[in-house]
């Protein structure tokens, strides 16, 4: 029996999407039960072995080859900038990267502004946004919370993911710019696309299918 | 055991490793295998500086590694710069030393290269090269040639399970003036075709609007357009220029003789591969080995490269990286064991002890003769804290003497039948 394909799956926001997905594609998937705790999981009919890991890893385990394949936000691979391929979108995990800032803030061009403080979880994303604009943003990196930091005064600014906005707006925040329009893609390692290329194939196939019928 | 002293206060700059007994022997030997394999070949190695000017270096070599070298300055104020290939430097030899020479030329070579690079699965700043190029032949004979030869040399390598890919930039391109985009969107296309992004080709085509249907079904199959020698059937249709015809003839040429070679087995095509798009003129190829995501070994066609140090010649070639192989072969299972002496030899003021270790070390086995003049015991334990499988101490009465796991017993000093079985290789 050959070995099971990997993929390695964000916990998280994006688990349900995925897990839903691969469901309807036809690969047997690990059930939620066991989600939180296992965090390396065989499918029923051997296909895929799932490994469950924090939506940032996901890029790395794939890149490094320890999993062939992976699901992540390309909020997260764009931000990685790894070496991987991206054969799918898929259709879940619909967000996007926004700059935001208090809401009483005046409205106006971002190269007029200074250095702008920013606080955001995607420093290459923001750097790299502000200065196309001609700007030195001073980044703020953080793990949490995001838009707590204009608030307490600890940033201008913000780069962070909004779904709905309710959560911005809940905190006297608005949306000025979108830096990225992310979903869920589906990320594939170099070698494993070429030594595997059939199983993976099949499953890009079945992914893509059925990704259509959704919509 | 003693308290351990770790030194703090001598780290080693970032990007830079020591290689201790085992690594190093098997780098070596790793090098004299590529050795002996291009040798047979036909290829002669030449020996290339670690540093030169670096408006040298950085000829042609694309922004990327441009942005990777390590530069400095000499005492004129000059940049010079660390290798980041050889490539660079053999096309330099060859457009200013060996330009009126017999072709074709095939040369091979194998050093260290820098690159401040992330350091990532197995490589460093430093890190270990070996290539060839063949160089003045521009036919498809000597394309296969290349990529036999990488896989030869992977082969020999000891590595179990490998793949070479092998793609041709001649069929992107010409699908690129096919579809006559404009530059940005051209680029676009290009950088989704390099990460195998389907579904975004077809949101850029929307994108650019009225392009010829041919042309638009070329390029939301091109994806696909990867696999075994049936890919070249599935390609033909897609054809739209000389260009794309040629080089999809140029890969079926390519892959008779690979065939013919005997690689067919280990080798792949990719008609959608379009890395190095600027720097390749023909064949492109990379190697993979399971469980490491970036490619062990890496070349292509470059006609375009030796006419910047003189008259112009066609060249094809690769460069492996030797931490690469080793790391992958590591993953496949091969261990490399520590190295170790045949024989620990007692007695280091005997002189017929002495006598007899040179004849031992004259046909072939590795000799360790103990400065320390430990006790026999002593001697014994020493060897095997070393990993030593025997030892032979000269006993007054009974000559020599050799004592190994099994026990202890006499030998008859000129009974080189017997010491020839110690070899351990």
């Amino acid at each position: 029996m050959a070995e099971p394909l990997t993929i390695a799956l964000p916990k998280g926001r994006l688990t349900d999407g995925a897990l839903a997905l691969l469901a309807r594609a036809g690969y047997p998937v690990p059930s939620n039960g066991d989600n939180g705790r296992k965090l390396v999981l065989e499918g029923a009919d051997r296909r895929l072995r799932f490994i469950m890991a924090k939506p940032s890893d996901v890029p790395i385990f794939v890149e490094y080859g320890a999993a062939d394949l992976g699901i992540a936000g390309l909020d997260v691979v764009r931000e990685a900038e790894r070496d991987v391929y991206e054969p799918l979108r898929l259709p879940f995990g619909y967000c996007r990267l926004v700059v935001a800032g208090k809401a009483d803030r005046p409205d106006r061009p971002l190269r007029l502004e200074r250095s702008p403080r920013v606080a955001t979880k995607f420093p290459r994303l923001t750097e790299a946004f502000f200065r196309r604009r001609g700007l030195a943003p001073e980044l703020i990196v953080m793990s949490g919370s995001v838009e707590l930091a204009p608030l307490v005064a600890l940033a201008d600014l913000i780069v962070d993911l909004v779904q709905t906005g309710t959560t911005l707006r809940e905190n006297g925040l608005t949306e000025l710019r979108v830096v990225l329009e992310s979903q869920a893609v589906l990320i594939a390692n170099r070698a494993s696309y070429r030594l595997r290329a059939g199983e993976v194939r099949a499953l890009i196939d079945a992914l893509a299918a059925n990704g259509m019928c959704k919509a | 055991m003693p308290a351990q002293v770790f030194s703090l206060d001598r780290p080693l700059p970032e990007g830079v490793r020591d290689l201790l007994f085992a690594d190093a022997a098997a780098w070596r030997e790793l090098e004299s295998t590529l050795r002996q394999t291009w040798t047979a070949w036909g290829y002669r190695e030449i020996i290339l500086p670690a540093f030169e000017y670096a408006d040298t270096l950085a000829t042609d070599v694309g922004a990327e590694i441009d942005a990777e070298m390590y530069r400095f300055f000499d005492r004129q104020g000059r940049t010079l710069a660390l290798r980041p290939d050889m490539t660079i430097p053999t096309a330099r030899v060859v457009g200013t030393r060996l330009y009126d020479q017999p072709l074709p030329l095939r040369i091979a070579y194998v050093g260290s290269v820098f690159r401040y690079e992330p350091p990532r699965a197995g490589r460093q700043h430093e890190f270990g090269q070996a290539g060839v190029e063949l160089i003045g032949a521009a036919g498809r004979e000597a394309d296969a040639e290349s990529v036999a030869l990488a896989v030869a040399g992977l082969r020999a390598a000891g590595l179990p399970t490998f793949r070479i890919t092998v793609g041709h930039v001649g069929f992107f391109r010409g699908l690129l003036n096919a579809l006559a985009l404009p530059e940005k969107l051209a680029g676009q296309v290009r950088r989704a075709v390099d990460r195998k992004a389907e579904a975004e080709l077809a949101a850029l085509l929307v994108e650019a609007g009225s392009v010829a249907p041919a042309a638009r079904a070329a390029l939301l199959g091109l994806p696909r357009l990867t696999g075994g020698v049936e890919t070249f059937a599935a390609a033909r249709p897609l054809c739209l220029n000389a260009r794309m015809t040629n080089a999809l003839n140029d890969m079926e040429t390519v892959a008779e003789l690979l065939d013919a070679y005997g690689v067919a087995d280990v080798v792949t095509y990719d008609l959608a591969e379009v890395r190095d798009l600027d720097y390749y003129t023909g064949i492109t190829f990379e190697g993979f080995a399971p469980g490491l995501g970036f490619n062990l070994v890496s070349g292509g066609r470059y006609d375009d490269l030796i006419g910047h140090f003189g008259p112009p010649q066609p060249a094809v070639g690769w460069a492996l990286t030797l931490d690469r192989i080793l790391l992958a072969r590591e993953l496949q299972g091969v261990i490399q064991a520590e190295p170790a002496a045949d024989v620990l030899l007692g007695a280091a003021t005997c002189p017929a002890c002495l006598r007899w270790a040179a004849a031992a070390r004259a046909r072939g086995l590795q000799v360790e003769v103990d400065p320390l003049g430990l006790a026999p015991d002593e001697l014994w334990r020493s060897a095997c804290a070393r990993g030593i499988p025997r030892v032979v101490i000269h006993d007054r009465d009974q000559g020599l003497v050799v004592r190994n796991a099994a026990g202890q017993r006499t030998v008859v000093a000129d009974d080189w039948e017997e010491v020839l079985r110690w070899r351990n290789r």
